[in-house]
């Protein structure tokens, strides 16, 4: 659906069911230089099960308007300005990657209005190397094809998919290719800038799962499992041999284990 | 692994992995019609596209999906759908993009079927055609209406060898807001990709090179997922609601891969022009070598091109990589690995030496295919192009002395006295006749 926020035209993916708003939904965050498409799998299966599905597409990515964002914290606040906007009162907020920092930061500073985290394929803090921040500046598509190299598994270089007929890293190529120029570039500077992932962490009680890969090479999983550590009402699944697009790479499991997260 | 896997390694590997519980190396022939769905919340997410997954052959089959994923990893493409042959790729793919009252501007060097179904069986339907010269670049730009939704053309023709500027007619199609489709058969991923160049949509016949070995019918439909579907008003089955799954958006669902979603969803599930599992996995034997047999078939064909250029019974030879081509210049900076291993010839005392050289080879083969590991010998004007009219030949740039000859595998030395062999015998036929 679209909606106007800040006379900005917002795109957000409701899997493909009206948006019903009880008060509660169920807010999918994207990564870096990501948008919706992301959730593509997750979207659909959660909206066909009865649950207010919210994809937001961030400014200057997707089918969103306006200039990307430059921070995680003005992340954090865009969306509480969102869930304003659409008469949302609570949200649990699914992320993945950035959006784990975006999720983390307003679990934190919003706590009331944020009742569950989902953290997919995150860490609390996410420094990019001098590289590829230098790349996303003066050669994007390079920048796109490496991430979109190093983003995904062993599988999904064999282009071994559950969705008959697709390349993971063809799509991915693609998908970061349709966002505004600008996207990846502030999406990697605020993650690289984020500092307060630790100090969050210590403030959130709210239900945690963080759903981890195995051969994640954006955010190791050791930063995952550090982040697990370091909330005090989180479990954790690690997916092995699954690389950072976790949600495209082991749709059934992540969205399993989401549900039987959401269920409890 | 340090970086992506490169094209060799992907015609041997690309969409299988050894399955945990059997191991088998080679891809599985899954030879089945339908799938044991784990309950019925399983099987309603299948068919509303929430999960991945199979659930009739008629939409998809896991054998098949690995020629699809191969396909589409070899080409660069977000995804590929495979069919039951090159044609049915070709008017699947019409039918999904088009609706009554619409039009193509396409190619007119074109394969003889291709032709045939824009020229005369769409037009039934509603869905016309405007064919230009492919390198009339400012006839095909002035050939676009405002109910335009493709431009279609063959990178190398079949049969006249024709070359298309792939870069520059990606150019007018994208200021026209309307993807270009080519037909990719005679040039392979391994000679062209053309997503690279700006093309959105590649069609193959698979039966050619890709497969290789003259064993199974097959086509594929390779979505580049560099078209913006919702740029323009124009594509309202894309990017608008559809009938399928609740009125879906698949450009806003599926993003890059919303054609192919709608290919799927519209074009499998209605028209059902599907592939078998074992003639995908036919085909995907011969994937395997693609790159290998690319290069034996282009250096039979240089071998070819220096054995009838200098021979003096043939009138006039045509390839890609003959100066006097006039595609030679284009073909060279677009094609550096060579041009294709299709030649056409014509030999002095025209159709009646062509037919006895035909009649003559004992090597080669006379038949109506391309691309296959052996060589082969035909005559268009009484064959594959008997049903195109005179005048549309001409357009098309055929001869009726036209021999298309598709280079083989063979030790060049054992091809080469086939023909000689065959040119004695014309000839000898002609001076027979005085
Ligand atoms: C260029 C070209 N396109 C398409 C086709 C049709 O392919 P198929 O025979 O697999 O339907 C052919 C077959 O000769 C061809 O040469």
């Amino acid at each position: 659906m679209k909606h106007q926020l800040f006379d900005t035209s917002i795109h957000i993916a409701t899997g493909g069911r009206p948006f019903a708003n009880d008060g509660q939904a169920l807010v999918l965050l994207h990564g870096s230089g990501q948008n919706h498409l992301t959730w593509v799998l997750q979207s659909r299966y959660f909206a066909y099960r009865g649950f207010p599905v919210l994809a937001p597409d961030f400014p200057g990515h997707g089918l969103s308007g306006g200039t990307p964002l430059d921070s995680i914290e003005a992340m954090a606040a865009w969306l509480i300005a969102l869930l304003d906007s659409l008469e949302v009162k609570t949200a649990c907020l699914v992320g993945h990657s950035q959006g784990c920092l975006v999720a983390i930061d307003a679990a934190a500073r919003y706590p009331s209005r944020i009742t569950r985290l989902g953290l997919i394929a995150g860490a609390l803090a996410i420094p990019v190397n001098d590289q590829l921040l230098t790349m996303s500046d003066k050669a994007l598509a390079k920048a796109i094809s490496v991430m979109t190299s190093w983003g995904h598994g062993p599988m999904a270089h064999m282009h071994d998919n559950t969705q008959p007929g697709h390349s993971f890293l063809g799509y991915g190529n693609r998908l970061m290719a349709s966002n505004n120029e600008m996207a990846l570039r502030n999406d990697l500077m605020a993650c690289n800038q984020y500092s307060a992932g630790q100090d969050a962490a210590t403030k959130i009680t709210q239900p945690v799962i963080c759903i981890l890969a195995g051969a994640d090479r954006m955010t190791p999983l050791k930063h995952g499992i550090a982040m697990a550590n370091s909330l005090v009402n989180s479990q954790k699944i690690i997916l092995a041999g699954a690389g950072h697009m976790l949600p495209a790479e082991r749709p059934a499991e992540v969205n399993h284990a989401l549900r039987g997260f959401l269920a409890t | 692994m340090s970086g992506d896997y490169k094209f060799d390694t992907l015609s041997l590997h690309a969409g299988h992995v050894p399955d945990e519980r059997h191991g088998s190396r080679a891809v599985p022939i899954h030879q089945t019609t339908s799938y044991v769905f784990q309950n019925t919340e399983h099987a309603a997410a299948l068919y509303n596209q929430e999960l991945g997954g199979h659930l009739y052959t008629r939409i998809s089959n896991p054998t098949v999906a690995v020629l699809e994923q191969r396909i589409a990893a070899l080409e660069g493409g977000v995804a590929a759908t495979a069919t039951a042959s090159g044609m049915a790729a070709l008017a699947t793919a019409v039918l999904v993009l088009c609706s009554q009252d619409d039009h193509i501007v396409s190619s007119s060097r074109m394969y003889g079927a291709n032709i045939n179904l824009l020229e005369n069986t769409l037009p039934r339907f509603g869905i016309t055609t405007s064919f230009v010269d492919p390198s009339d670049l400012a006839g095909i730009e002035k050939a676009i209406k405002p109910n335009t939704k493709m431009i279609f053309g063959e990178v190398i023709g079949n049969p006249g060898l024709d070359i298309m500027d792939v870069e520059a007619v990606a150019k007018i199609a994208d200021k026209a807001g309307i993807p270009l489709m080519l037909d990719c058969t005679f040039n392979t991923p391994w000679l062209l990709k053309p997503f690279t160049l700006g093309a959105n949509i590649i069609i193959h016949s698979l039966t050619k090179w890709i497969g290789g070995h003259g064993v199974a019918i097959g086509g594929a439909v390779v979505d580049g997922g560099n078209f913006d579907w919702g740029q323009n008003d124009k594509f309202p089955t894309i990017a608008g609601p559809h009938y399928a799954m609740d009125g879906i958006n698949f450009y806003e669902e599926f993003g890059p891969a919303a054609f192919t979603a709608k290919f799927r969803a519209e074009g499998m599930y209605n028209f059902g022009p599907s592939l078998s599992p074992t003639n995908a996995f036919h085909i995907l034997q011969g994937m395997e070598t693609l790159p290998l047999r690319m290069q034996r078939h282009m250096d039979n064909t240089a071998k070819m091109l220096a054995f009838l250029s200098g021979h003096d019974q043939v009138a006039w030879v045509r390839h890609p990589s003959l100066a006097d081509h006039p595609g030679h210049e284009l073909a060279k900076r677009m094609m550096p690995r060579g041009a294709g291993s299709i030649i056409v010839f014509g030999l002095k005392g025209g159709r009646d030496a062509g037919r006895t050289f035909i009649e003559s080879v004992e090597l080669a083969s006379h038949l109506a295919n391309v691309g296959d590991a052996k060589t082969l010998v035909i005559h268009p004007a009484s064959t594959t192009h008997s049903h195109i009219s005179a005048e549309a030949m001409i357009e098309g740039g055929l001869s009726d002395d036209m021999i298309r000859l598709s280079v083989g595998l063979e030790d060049f030395d054992d091809i080469k006295a086939d023909f000689e062999m065959a040119f004695r015998a014309a000839a000898k036929q002609q001076k027979a006749r005085g």
